[in-house]
């Protein structure tokens, strides 16, 4: 049986945004099919030209981790973001969280598909991994 | 160690190494073996489980100092 990993997010901080990224990166270098689902906050992280920030008063310290990261080879959000697609990973986008958040389909990153909750249950339950991020 | 190719992570912290590693492999034909050098601590592990999971041999492993080499031959 090949490997298949699931994830939801459901915040959009620069914390959660990441995680998620390097997890997936992870897995799909290592011939997992990951398909990541991003439902509320989350949505936004999917649209284009998207630049979350820490959560809160940390929103200022952003800047700097981003730099932090890049020392280390870690890409900013949007680097993480095509680096994964790269490796195909599948981002799908909540289709009613984008209805309540008045996210339409073109304002998504090229790329990034939309999924019901139904059809993602369904790869959950054909999954080994499943992970749930904020 | 023979080697048909090296990739120089040294300075990247896991899991970009990895990432690297896996893009490297695909360009290379069966039979290859590869020089991954390293010196991020994770790759310790990491390096052997990506073996592990993708079916690629991991030849062996030497420490040079705080720089880890593996030579992985690809499946």
């Amino acid at each position: 049986m090949a490997d298949k990993m699931t994830m939801v997010v459901s915040e959009g901080t620069f914390d959660k945004a990441i995680m998620p990224l390097m997890l997936a990166t992870t897995a799909a270098s290592m011939g997992t099919e990951v398909n990541v689902y991003y439902t509320f906050f989350g949505t936004k992280l999917l649209k284009k030209g998207a630049n979350p920030k820490m959560p809160g008063m940390m929103r200022l310290f952003t800047g700097m981790m981003v730099g932090r990261m890049k020392k280390m080879g870690i890409p900013d959000f949007d680097g993480m973001m095509k680096q994964a697609m790269e490796l195909g990973v599948n981002f799908y986008a909540c289709s009613t969280t984008m209805g309540l958040m008045g996210i339409s389909e073109s304002d998504l990153r090229p790329g990034v598909k939309v999924l019901g909750a139904a059809a993602f249950i369904k790869k959950a339950q054909e999954s080994n991994v499943n992970l749930f991020i904020g | 160690m023979d080697k048909n190719a090296t990739l120089d992570a040294k300075g990247l912290m896991c899991p970009m190494p990895i990432v690297g590693l896996a893009k490297k492999v695909k360009e290379m034909k069966s039979g290859q073996v590869l020089e991954l050098l390293c010196d991020d601590i994770g790759g310790k592990e990491d390096v052997p489980a990506w073996c592990s999971r993708t079916g690629h041999t991991l030849l062996s492993m030497e420490e040079d100092g705080k720089i880890l080499k593996f030579y992985i031959k690809i499946k």
